[in-house]
């Protein structure tokens, strides 16, 4: 419970399983938040839902099993995705472009579709969507994956102005190279010479991302449609 | 400890409060000291040290007395600013320069007097409280506007320059505040402090007026553990006024 008596904020986060997503599940549930996941996978959290974001029927089924259990959604948190690097533009294939789309934007388009109508029915709520730092900067080898980052924030940055009358808050945190297990071993991002080219000379850490998160989430009601870049200085 | 400027009143004072109950000890700083100033102070167990940043001497000259009653600036929060709104063709070489020379060159003075504590200190914060005016424009703004770009871009080239040694830089640009300032707005258009307020709220896109626990809100998790990836960043909790077209 809160201090005033209230029962503690229900948060649901894509991609839980692993990574930014389970970071940010952990720094929710250590902060009390009830936490629910929804990752292809199972995950630590109070509620663990299997799900394909990129799965509009799914997702609404796994939002749907939320509200019935805890009755309310106070956060979103959309961290699903997966990354692919060092393919040339025109060999990215169609059905790696179409996944990439359908997953990154189209699992975003799917979560806040299936969550809005919850928190637009309290009229309060608070959507963050993780994007990358890479769509603020463009990147080379990735190409599927920047634009669909950066769809992303087109999404956030509407969707904020759309709702911005209400007490409902989107925006979007865009991660600079995080240490997660989406970077292969033997990425370009973790490789000494890039890191040297970097402010902070060093990887982001998962859970420096989940406190950007947590601060927007408990925070951040004058933020509308903008975007936070815990980055180590990849972009300034 | 956390140096602070600007904080007899407003966001500074706000600010004061928020990082003294998140355990700094904290040093208020304001053009004079007319009682507010001393009792902010006062109510958080800091130190007044009151002086015109403007003046090339005195800035530094309060860093070396913060630090030897203190101890080395940890936390730096740039607030301190002069604003004089006027058309730009009217706007007098003098109000220019007291602006540049206050928001600009007095915190870039106290900022090269802070550094080398940090550096010894292997660690640092320095927050700026930068303006959506220094990021949009505004009419009839141009000196505060320019200094708050100003801040802005030293702010990006601070984070270059200091991020490896462990000194962190960061910025905020706020736009509509509820502070004293709405009741001299008010008075110079001559309507009420509560339409003041909606004409200003007509401005945002959420139609809320931020607060100054909202700003200081802004500079705790600048300040805090859990912001140590964010460099050179322009955080802008401003209802979405930088997201509007005019």
């Amino acid at each position: 419970m809160t201090s005033d008596g209230n029962a503690m904020p229900v948060a649901v986060i894509t991609g839980a399983a692993s990574g930014i997503g389970r970071a940010c599940a952990d720094l929710l549930g250590a902060a009390g938040w009830r936490t629910a996941g929804i990752d292809l996978n199972a995950s630590d959290t109070d509620q663990s839902l299997e799900a394909d974001v990129s799965e509009r029927a799914a997702v609404a089924r796994a939002v749907g099993e939320v509200v019935e259990r805890f009755g309310q959604i106070d956060l979103l948190v959309t961290a699903a995705g997966y990354y692919e690097e060092g393919i040339d533009v025109v060999d990215i294939t169609v059905a790696q472009w179409d996944r990439m789309l359908s997953v990154i934007l189209g699992g975003t388009v799917n979560c806040c579709a299936a969550v809005l109508p919850v928190m637009l029915s309290r009229g309060e709520g608070t959507i963050i969507a993780i994007s990358s730092e890479l769509a603020l900067a463009g990147s080379a080898t990735d190409l599927h994956y920047v634009a669909a980052k950066g769809a992303v924030l087109g999404l956030v940055k509407s969707l904020a102005m759309e709702v911005a009358e209400t007490s409902i808050r989107v925006n979007a945190v865009a991660p600079g190279p995080t240490d997660t297990p989406l970077l292969a071993a033997d990425s370009l991002w973790r490789k000494p010479d890039y890191l040297a080219t970097l402010p902070l000379g060093r990887l982001v850490r998962p859970d420096e991302i989940a406190h950007a998160v947590y601060y927007l989430a408990t925070e951040g009601s004058m933020y509308c449609g903008e975007v936070l870049s815990p980055n180590a200085g990849a972009v300034i | 400890m956390a140096l602070v400027t600007g904080a007899a009143q407003g966001l500074g004072r706000a600010t004061a409060f928020r990082l003294a109950a998140a355990g700094f000890a904290v040093a208020v700083n304001d053009i004079c000291d007319d009682g507010r100033l001393t009792e902010v102070a006062s109510r958080i167990g800091g130190i007044a040290v009151p002086a015109d940043i403007s003046d090339p001497a005195a800035g530094p000259a309060m860093v070396e007395a913060v630090a030897s009653e203190l101890g080395p600036v940890y936390l730096l929060v740039a607030n301190a600013a002069a604003m004089a709104m006027a058309p730009f063709l009217e706007c007098e070489p003098r109000d220019w320069w007291r602006q540049i020379d206050v928001n600009l060159s007095g915190h870039f003075r106290i900022i090269q007097a802070v550094i080398p504590g940090m550096r010894a200190q292997g660690r640092g914060r320095i927050v700026i409280i930068a303006s959506g005016w220094g990021v949009i424009g505004h009419q009839n703004a141009t000196a505060y506007a320019a200094s708050k770009s100003g801040l802005i871009a030293l702010t990006k080239g601070l984070g270059r320059e200091l991020g490896l040694q462990g000194i962190l830089t960061n910025a905020i640009a706020p736009s509509f505040i509820d502070t004293e300032q709405l009741r001299v707005d008010a008075d110079d258009a001559g309507i009420t402090l509560d339409e003041m307020r909606q004409r200003y709220r007509q401005q945002i896109p959420i139609r809320r007026l931020a607060s100054t626990a909202d700003i200081a809100a802004a500079v705790a998790f600048l300040a805090g553990p859990g912001s140590g990836a964010m460099v050179g960043q322009i955080l802008q909790p401003n209802g979405g006024v930088t997201r509007t077209r005019a």
